[in-house]
């Protein structure tokens, strides 16, 4: 059996075990890693996520994970799939705890839904949803083009500035609900918890 | 659009799963059990969340419980609630290592309040789950009940959800003790407790026999998930059956393609499976 490489970062901010789980499941065992060298080795990283913004990034910091993911990623070309606070980790910065700059990878601010925009939506966007992506998506490979996915998250990428609009949720506003650039990829949903939707979508990701 | 839960929640007492009626507990079968059985891996492709609570009675053992939880989330594609008895960060975090995404308190709402914000501060409020009993008298006056349901609280069980909702949980999993374990259906009227600016989601639990008594909670726009621990008219393809009959009946579940992974389930759990 085919065994794609993949590493996932452990920077203590992940639910590791249900992403370590979903790629178990299809047939991949990952290196589960908190050490930059490896990372910046790695072809293929996963950044897992959940908590606060600001937590993140000083943990991602204090290990020196921070350049070691910029490294991987935007010299060396190595794939990036960042899930949830992952994904929202590679924006450029977030108003989450005050202001705090994020990796940089996407070009994007994280913000919070506000209650203008949601309307009478409950906060946190809690639960599955419809994601609509576009037909030539290649994390959505075999998967119809609109389908259920698992958020949990009371902030998401701002769409000024963003450079692709490859999958979008409706939650009283549009937002990005995927993002994928040349070897960039994230999701604000969790794949991990997304029963069969979500396994096809990491196996997408782990073929290209 | 959003869509509302199926929930199957799963008793743990002892390295044992139970049944409950109204809290007295029945032994059922250990997780060995569980998987040789059935295969829960397959079962909870038929769910959109599984909730696993310790209710073991006497000394709990979080270590087995978490090892438990471990093994039964392999191969379990949803958000997992996991608690019973969580009273400190470090217990909280010990779930959340060990599968959950979400942890369930109870007596803790009531006797520390202090604990439930220092909870939602380390890991957000969507992932504390207020699990609250309510008992009815013969006089139709609700009350809150603590402790595994043998300690009643004073004053009214709406003033209980008001204070406890605003106090940092992301959700209300609100059980009926006398309709537990009946097979009789849900207590709507529970959910005229709620405060009528509710903002966070509601889970509803206890007495529910068939998918009929899923899709009257369903109905009820105060409901966003619907739970049953009924293990025995469940846990064979009962969810199965029933997820679908949900759907046909127009109720607005998550959609995924089982047949996908069923058509290759045959092999063993956790080789490895190929969607294409």
């Amino acid at each position: 059996m085919n065994k794609p490489n993949v590493t996932l970062i452990d920077y203590g901010m992940g639910n590791l075990w249900s992403v370590l789980s979903g790629l178990r499941y299809l047939g991949c065992n990952p290196l589960i890693s908190l050490d930059p060298d490896e990372i910046v080795k790695a072809d293929s990283l996963i950044l897992p996520g959940v908590g606060s913004f600001r937590r993140a990034m000083i943990a991602l910091k204090q290990q020196g994970l921070d350049q070691a993911i910029i490294e991987a990623v935007k010299t060396k070309g190595s794939k990036i799939l960042g899930i949830c606070l992952g994904m929202q980790l590679m924006g450029s910065s977030s108003s989450e705890d005050g202001d705090t700059a994020g990796l940089c990878l996407i070009p994007g601010e994280v913000g919070k839904f506000t209650s203008h925009e949601i309307g009478t939506n409950k906060i946190p966007h809690i639960g599955f949803d419809s994601v609509c992506s576009q037909s030539d998506a290649k994390l959505f490979k075999g998967i119809q083009q609109t389908a259920d996915f698992y958020f949990v998250h009371s902030y998401r990428m701002l769409p000024t500035g963003l450079n692709s609009k490859v999958a979008t949720c409706s939650y009283g506003i549009e937002f990005l609900a995927a993002y994928e650039q040349e070897n960039i990829f994230a999701t604000q949903f969790h794949p991990e918890k997304s029963q069969t939707n979500g396994l096809m979508l990491l196996k997408n990701f782990l073929a290209l | 659009m959003l869509k509302k839960r199926l929930i199957f929640t799963l008793l743990y007492d002892s390295g044992q799963f139970m049944l409950s009626r109204n809290f007295r507990l029945q032994k059922v079968g250990s997780l060995h059990w569980l998987h040789t059985n059935y295969n829960f891996s397959l079962i909870s492709f038929s769910i959109d969340e599984l909730i696993v609570l310790d209710v073991t009675r006497g000394e709990k053992k979080p270590d087995d419980f978490c090892a438990t939880l471990k093994q039964l989330t392999e191969g379990c594609f949803v958000p997992i609630t996991a608690g019973g008895g969580v009273c400190t960060i470090e217990a909280a975090r010990n779930l959340l290592r060990s599968g959950a995404d979400k942890v369930v308190v109870n007596s803790a709402l009531y006797e520390n309040s202090g604990f439930i914000s220092e909870l939602a501060s380390e890991f957000g409020q969507q992932c504390v789950v207020a699990s609250m009993d309510v008992k009815s008298t013969p006089d139709g006056i609700c009350q809150i009940w603590s402790k595994c349901g043998s300690s009643c609280l004073p004053g009214s069980a709406s003033n209980w959800i008001e204070q406890v909702t605003q106090n940092g949980v992301g959700e209300l999993y609100l059980n009926s003790m006398n309709q537990d374990g009946t097979g009789q259906g849900y207590d709507l009227s529970l959910l005229d407790l709620l405060p009528s600016n509710m903002s966070k989601p509601v889970i509803l639990a206890g007495g529910v026999g068939n998918a009929t008594h899923l899709a009257a909670g369903l109905a009820d726009p105060r409901v966003d998930a619907v739970a049953t621990a009924h293990l025995f008219n469940f846990v064979g393809d009962g969810l199965k059956k029933a997820r679908q009959a949900l759907i046909l009946a127009g109720v607005e579940l998550p959609l995924w393609d089982v047949q996908l992974l069923e058509q290759r389930l045959g092999t063993k759990r956790g080789c490895g499976v190929d969607l294409d």
